[in-house]
């Protein structure tokens, strides 16, 4: 349950970049697991994968509902929040530089495209692999395998804007 | 084949996973030498690979699991404490009870012998509480050695009473010579067997229910004469 459960809160977290948002929709994700459970059969994939399908279509869904909200609020307003909460200031050398790199990436994160940052989240930060990660998306393993490729390359490049160095 | 930087760029992914067929590999590696532009986006983005696939999932909060939970499940119910009628005795046993406990008890205690009431003075006086314990273990030891030598007693009468049917098949044998007078000084042993067997003979008779009056007349008589002893006979 608790693997599950940080599975399905950093896939939300990732996605959304907001901590509070993660664990509603986490709540929503189970909510829905757990109703539609009996109707879950095995040959709609492994039990990890449905999970994730679902939680992305929740994704989806609030994306979707919070898209006007963001064209005032830009999903940038919330990143300072972000930042103030996991200050390095306060925590030791190690554990600050995985935060503050963990932050950036983030908001780096957050300048993709949605179809862009599901793909390289998946595939980076859950782990999934291409068939999986065709299975959730319900796309051809070639537009997941393309949408990986430009989501990193993306990603790499405004995090060069950001003035981030590669590891 | 002619690689160019847009290749690079589409089979950069498969590069850097390892799914490059060797002679592609082998052409991407070559571009990326003589090309500046994309040897710097293959370093960038193998670092940014590198670094997501190390990073370290964030915590959820602790709460989380238990929300989810209550959401899904419901709020948990709780079995309804009761201690029924002996629920509470492991409680005794629990060391701040106890604790407790000894606290009332000395405080009690305090109270009493400040209160300044004599009794409580008498009986709290350490010297008083060393005379009482004393006098109630010589009170045991008495009772308990009174209570052994009645049991002696009665283990004496209860081993002669048994003896007795022995005596009453033999034959009372008296020495004819014998006075009735004072016993002489070297028989002085023998003549309590006949005495014994005196107090015995009016017990047996007593069975029979008869023979009262033969006791009556015996027992003054320490050494019973023949004529008494024929006339005992003759009612055995």
């Amino acid at each position: 349950m608790r693997r599950h459960t940080r599975r399905v809160f950093n896939l939300c977290y990732r996605f959304t970049g907001n901590s509070t948002s993660a664990e509603d929709l986490s709540q929503e994700v189970f909510l829905r697991i757990f109703r539609t459970l009996p109707s879950y059969q095995s040959s709609q994939g492994a039990f990890p994968t449905w999970l994730t399908s679902v939680t992305r279509n929740l994704l989806v869904d609030h994306y979707r509902r919070s898209r006007r909200d963001r064209m005032t609020d830009s999903i940038d307003d919330a990143m300072p929040q972000l930042e103030e909460r996991h200050s390095p200031a306060r925590m030791p050398d190690k554990l600050a530089q995985a935060s503050e790199l963990s932050a950036q990436l983030q908001r780096g994160l957050a300048r993709l495209s949605p179809e862009l940052r599901e793909a390289v989240i998946l595939r980076d930060l859950q782990g999934l692999d291409y068939a999986e990660i065709r299975g959730v998306l319900q796309v051809p393993e070639g537009t997941v395998k393309s949408r990986i490729n430009r989501g990193r390359i993306e990603l790499a490049r405004i995090l060069e804007e950001m003035g981030v160095r590669p590891a | 084949m002619d690689w160019n930087c847009t290749l690079t760029e589409e089979r950069l992914s498969d590069f850097i996973e390892g799914a490059l067929a060797p002679e592609d590999a082998a052409a991407f590696s070559a571009h990326t030498k003589t090309c500046a532009a994309c040897a710097k986006l293959v370093a960038q983005v193998s670092g940014l690979v590198s670094r997501m696939q190390h990073t370290a999932p964030v915590k959820e909060s602790p709460l989380l699991v238990g929300k989810i939970l209550e959401a899904t499940l419901g709020p948990r119910k709780r079995k309804p404490v009761s201690p029924g009628w002996f629920g509470w005795i492991p409680a005794i046993w629990h060391p701040r009870f106890a604790m407790g406990i000894v606290t009332v008890a000395a405080s009690v205690v305090i109270v009493l012998h400040a209160s300044g009431s004599p009794a409580a003075r008498t009986s709290l006086n350490p010297v008083n509480l060393v005379r009482g314990a004393n006098r109630q273990i010589h009170l045991t030891y008495a009772h308990g050695a009174k209570f052994v030598n009645g049991l002696r007693v009665v283990y004496e009468i209860q081993s002669r009473l048994s003896s007795q049917p022995e005596s009453m098949s033999e034959p009372i044998s008296v020495p004819a010579t014998r006075p009735s007078g004072e016993p002489q000084p070297g028989q002085k042993q023998p003549s309590a067997e006949p005495h014994e067997k005196s107090q015995t003979v009016p017990h047996s008779n007593r069975r029979d229910g008869r023979g009262g009056a033969e006791m009556a007349v015996m027992l003054p008589n320490r050494f019973p004469s023949s004529s008494s002893i024929s006339a005992l006979r003759s009612s055995l």
